[in-house]
């Protein structure tokens, strides 16, 4: 798997969908490739936010402590992006996330991936874009949970 | 310091001696001779008796003092070599006259003598004496005979020349090793005035640049005027015979020219001394700025600095200029004068001669002569031009030294322990700017646990000073025992005290270098090899220190210890108590180990590197590290390493160099390789190209991530986008075979062979699973493997070294520890890696107790200029343990904990407070009250006073303070913590410190 696969991966997250290539191939080159064994935690909840992951390969189950044990909040299969809200905001993390199966992901790291927000506009444009779109849904959800 | 404190005493004998035979005392010296004003200003300076430290006044005289013997050998080689080169420029006339033209058989004779030897003495001694009749020889013989003799004469007055000149040299260059010797001793003892207002940059330009045009001179200072006099005199007193008048005019013309010149030249010097100053300012301007560069830059004060820079370098450009063009001048109209002499010849000569009352042999024989005259006379006028010149950077350089910037020399006192009552009596100190302390008197019983609490100003740090005796009191004075500190010799007590001020200063080196610069005071014995009799028989005659460098100077029984090692321990116990133990354990792992110089630790890293694969796989981990095998890829290593499979130890070999390495492409080209790389090297150009294009130079992301920085991106441009021309001109005229070759013969290959090592540098660092660009495949990686064989017997057969390999059963001495310890790469791809190899690594160390031989290590750590790869607490640290290695009898702190952090420095005082007190005493100056109370005594600093020591029971009233002056019974501070500890419970003023640290809190 080289450069240009993930790439491709990069490309089906709605954050980066309208990015330039060649900015998402340097977002690929400046993050690494790192590989998670079964059950091998991406982060827990609390730590601090030092990067986002791009499941490229593999799922990943986003989890949070319940008093009867964990409860999965969610699987994320291939091309999720996790963990990019935490380093938008630099609050800690607000849940635990392990590998279901062995996993390999890109690991975004949060001072490079703020570096080129600040540097190239069109990235920083496609994520304040994407944010928008997430915020509108969250308002849709909260009009339809008080309309029932 | 203290080799080269004697060696300049001796150096200075001589002239001590003379100073001896004069009134001693300054007043009537001053009215023996101008010239003795020196002395009478430096009357307790013996040294400087009349001459700022052994440096006389006059050049000439220091000169001739140092070298006398060999001047007056060299002028005696000198005169000896004079008659025979005289008779080498006869030589060539009998040549032409006796045996070519025959005037010696003119008589008809077959034969001439040859080889007459006459004895030449005074008529009235008998006249000419025949000592050998000569040979009978015939034309022939005799042209042999002569031009042999011709030969012989050219080759004897060689090896003179020879002789004369390497002497000269090593006369000039033995004086200038003196000189320089002597200068940097003499900055040794600068006063802490002078200090202040000393550049450093500025006293290093004084020693490496100004005194070297000195040393060249010293060897034609006498030799050169004699023999030069000598010949113009000769050739003036035959023109003075030939014909007087004529011989008057030709010296008026030179007297003219003696008198002249050098007060055209005396505008020059003025010059000359302004540009010396000029240029030793900038020196020291620019030393500025580089100490200072951090500031430089924070301000934003770049352009002011050029700016400046400019301005002086303008002012520098317009002496230079006027120095330049007063010179030509002066060459110019000495030129004119020289020539103007066969004018008035040819004149006022020919006048006479039609007059007929000189003959036309004479006037001949007058011009002849004269002609000889300005060769000499003009080497003279240069001579004397260096002469005033030199004379001019000696005095400039002597200002620098005069005795009342320097010290006394360190004379002999007591060594007595400071133990016992301590008591400054009416100790004052006046700074340029008003008083700091003033009449302060006190007594304190050593030994004792002290602590100073300033009160803002600098008095408190300033009798800290004084105690150190690192300023000496302006008056009053400082008694131990009813001694005048003074008293004791300068040597004993910079070995009984010790100090540590708030910057520490270190030197370039390693860290025991620096724990341990307090200790070298032991001169070693002198060596007794045959082959250092040289070099000290050298250094006796210039005055330099004897004592054998690089050599083992450590005193280790002021350590109390008996070796090295025992010594290390010591150090390692210190840093440990003070909490740097973990830093310079992680020293030590980045260390490299020398396995001469630790043989234990190098055979247990072995056995330890075994141990650790193992404990990995027993975990599981196996795959987290990618071994080193001499017979494979290792895939988390870059191309450059896998392909020397060791550490480079050459920068030739080291990251791009590689690729211009002679040997190494050698290889790559019989392998193969280069094409590859070449190829790697263009995908990779042109990738970083793609994306890193449109980032500002100089932003972060290209330092970290990219293989090119980003002023190369337009040079790797050009080079792909060459190629892409090249390869197009080459479809154009056709791809076939013949014309491919003849393409590449004639150097229109896809690329220049400098733009192939350029490619060929960029995949060196390449990793694929970092990477990822997919560049490397299996064929590659064995073909790499093959070639790594191959370059290590090329490497080995070109017996360049420089490269230590990889061997599993060997140390790399050039790897860190740590890299030595894993013997591999760590896995980066799989997540946590380096965490769990670290935890694993670790565990190891601790079971195998390898730690302290790793810390060990970590003391060989560089500590950079100035100790700049530390942070500030570590130099703190380094400079507290250098002070506590030496056992002092007194330590005075002044501010040398602060930059080592609350913590620490609170864990630091608990540890000293704890060591000192029974043998030794400790003097700590605090900049509050905050832990005042764990001292025994406590002074406190107000304005220019000190008052104390504290009753502790009662609060500190200035008053009572001010009263108790020097009147406190000795034992009045050992009594008082005990008092302090029972009184403090219910003492108002007890909790006054934890409540303002609270207010501070709040």
């Amino acid at each position: 798997m080289t450069l240009e696969t993930e790439v491709q991966s990069l490309r089906q997250v709605p954050m980066f969908r309208e990015v330039d290539p060649a900015r998402l191939k340097l977002l690929a080159f400046t993050s690494e490739r790192v590989h998670f064994a079964d059950g091998q935690r991406f982060f827990d909840r609390g730590d601090a936010a030092d990067a986002a992951y791009l499941i490229l390969e593999g799922e990943a189950a986003v989890t949070l402590d319940g008093p009867q044990g964990p409860i999965r909040l969610a699987l994320l299969g291939a091309n999720a992006l996790v963990g990019e809200m935490g380093i938008l905001a630099d609050q800690p993390r607000s849940a635990t996330v392990t590998a279901a199966v062995p996993t390999t992901a890109l690991r975004i790291d949060r001072r490079v991936f703020l570096e080129l927000l600040s540097q190239f506009p069109q990235i920083a444009i496609a994520v304040m874009r994407e944010l928008a779109h997430r915020l509108e849904m969250t308002n849709q959800q909260l009009a339809q949970t008080r309309a029932s | 310091m203290s080799g080269g404190a004697g060696a300049a005493e001796r150096t200075g004998g001589g002239m001590a001696r003379e100073a001896g035979d004069r009134p001693a005392d300054g007043r009537s010296g001053e009215q023996v001779a101008g010239r003795e004003a020196v002395p009478a200003r430096a009357g307790n300076d013996r040294e400087a008796g009349d001459a700022s430290g052994g440096l006389d006044r006059s050049l000439f005289r220091y000169i001739w003092r140092h070298s006398k013997r060999d001047q007056i050998l060299i002028c005696g080689v000198v005169l000896a070599s004079l008659p025979l080169y005289f008779a080498s420029l006869d030589l060539p006339r009998r040549i032409v006259n006796e045996a070519i033209q025959g005037h010696a058989f003119e008589k008809g004779n077959e034969t001439a003598k040859f080889l007459i030897l006459r004895l030449q003495v005074p008529d009235w001694f008998g006249g000419e004496r025949l000592l050998f009749s000569g040979f009978d020889v015939d034309r022939f013989e005799l042209l042999f005979g002569l031009s042999s003799m011709f030969l012989l004469l050219v080759l004897i007055n060689g090896a003179f020349k020879y002789w004369i000149n390497v002497a000269k040299g090593a006369l000039g260059e033995r004086m200038l090793r003196r000189l320089r010797f002597q200068l940097f001793s003499l900055i040794m003892r600068f006063s802490p005035d002078a200090l202040r207002h000393t550049k450093a940059s500025e006293v290093a330009t004084i020693i490496r640049d100004e005194v070297e045009p000195i040393g060249g001179f010293i060897g034609d200072a006498y030799i050169l005027p004699a023999f030069l006099g000598t010949q113009a005199a000769t050739a003036m007193a035959f023109i003075l015979i030939q014909n007087v008048w004529l011989g008057l005019l030709a010296a008026g013309v030179v007297g003219v020219q003696f008198v002249v010149i050098p007060r055209l030249r005396r505008e020059l010097l003025r010059l000359g001394r302004q540009r010396q100053l000029a240029s030793r300012r900038l020196a020291g301007r620019v030393g500025e700025v580089v100490d200072g560069i951090a500031a430089v830059h924070s301000n934003g004060a770049e352009a002011w600095e050029r700016a400046e820079i400019g301005h002086r370098l303008g002012g520098l450009f317009d002496l230079r200029l006027r120095i330049y063009r007063r010179k030509f001048m002066v060459k110019f109209l000495n030129n004119l004068l020289a020539q103007m002499t066969p004018f008035l010849f040819y004149c006022i000569g020919g006048y006479f001669a039609l007059k007929g009352q000189l003959s036309i042999g004479q006037l001949v024989a007058v011009i002849a002569a004269y002609r000889d005259l300005p060769p000499p006379l003009k080497e003279l006028i240069d001579w004397d031009q260096q002469r005033l010149d030199v004379q001019v950077k000696y005095e400039q350089v002597l200002q620098q030294f005069l005795p009342d910037r320097l010290l006394g020399l360190d004379a002999p006192g007591r060594d007595d322990s400071l133990c016992g009552r301590l008591a400054a009596e009416g100790v004052g100190v006046q700074e340029p700017h008003g008083p700091v302390l003033s009449n302060v008197s006190l007594s304190l019983p050593l030994p004792a646990i002290v602590a100073i609490v300033s009160d803002g100003g600098p008095a408190a740090s300033t009798f800290a000073r004084v105690l150190a005796r690192r300023v000496v009191p302006t008056s009053g004075r400082v008694t131990l025992e009813g001694h005048d500190l003074a008293d004791w010799a300068g040597a004993a007590l910079t070995r009984r005290i010790a100090f540590a001020g708030v910057d520490p200063i270190l030197f370039p080196g390693s860290l025991r270098d620096n724990i341990v610069y307090g200790l070298n005071r032991r001169p070693p014995a002198s060596g007794t090899h045959s082959a250092d009799a040289k070099l000290l028989a050298e250094a006796h005659r210039t005055g330099n220190p004897v004592e054998p460098f690089p050599a083992d100077w450590i005193d280790y029984a002021q350590a109390g210890v008996a070796d090295a090692r025992e010594l290390d321990a010591l150090i390692l116990d210190w840093l440990t108590r003070i909490g740097m133990g973990e830093e310079v354990y992680r020293f030590g792992l980045l260390g490299q180990v020398d396995p001469e110089r630790h043989p234990d630790l190098a055979a247990r890293l072995i056995e330890a590197r075994i141990a650790f694969r193992e404990r990995l796989a027993a975990e599981g981990h196996a795959h987290l590290v990618e071994p080193f095998d001499p017979a494979r890829y290792n895939r988390q290593a870059t191309v450059a390493e896998n392909l020397l499979f060791g550490v480079p130890t050459t920068t030739a070999l080291t990251g791009r160099a590689l690729a211009e390495h002679a040997v190494v492409r050698l290889v790559l080209d019989r392998t193969g390789l280069a094409d590859d790389l070449v190829t790697m090297g263009e995908r990779i150009a042109a990738t970083m190209l793609e994306i890193f294009r449109g980032l500002p130079s100089g932003h972060p992301l290209f330092e970290q991530f990219s293989f090119l920085s980003a002023d190369e991106l337009p040079e790797f441009e050009a080079i792909l986008a060459r190629r892409t021309a090249t390869e197009a001109s080459a479809e154009r005229h056709g791809g076939g075979m013949l014309n491919r070759i003849r393409r590449r013969w004639i150097g229109l290959g896809r690329y220049g062979s400098a733009d192939a090592t350029r490619l060929i540098a960029l995949p060196l660092a390449y990793i694929e699973p970092r990477h990822r660009l997919g560049l490397i495949d299996d064929a590659f990686r064995d073909r790499l493997v093959e070639a790594r064989g191959q370059l290590r017997t090329a490497l080995d057969e070109a017996g360049l070294g420089g490269v230590d390999f990889y061997d599993p059963d060997q140390v790399c001495a050039a790897a860190p520890l740590r890299d030595n310890l894993l013997f591999g790469r760590i896995n980066q791809s799989v997540a946590d890696a380096v965490e769990t190899v670290t935890a694993t690594g670790t565990a190891l160390v601790q079971e195998m107790r390898l730690a302290p031989a790793i810390t060990r290590v970590g003391l060989d750590h560089q500590v950079g200029p100035e100790g700049r790869f530390l942070s500030g607490g570590q130099r703190a640290v380094v400079s507290l343990v250098r002070a506590l290695i030496r056992r002092p009898d007194l330590l005075v702190l002044d501010g040398a904990l602060s930059p080592m952090g609350e913590n620490r420095a609170r864990t630091v005082l608990g540890l000293l407070l704890e060591r000192f007190g029974r043998e030794n005493s400790l003097v700590a100056v605090l900049p509050n009250d905050r832990v005042a109370d764990r001292f025994e005594v406590v002074l406190r600093a107000a304005g220019t006073q000190i008052h104390g020591p504290d009753a502790k029971a009662a609060p500190p009233a200035p008053a009572a303070g001010e009263a108790s002056g020097g009147e406190v019974p000795a034992g009045a501070g050992v009594a008082a913590p005990a008092a302090a500890v029972s009184g403090r419970a219910d003492n108002e003023t007890g909790p006054e410190p934890a409540r303002v640290e609270q207010d501070v809190r709040a």
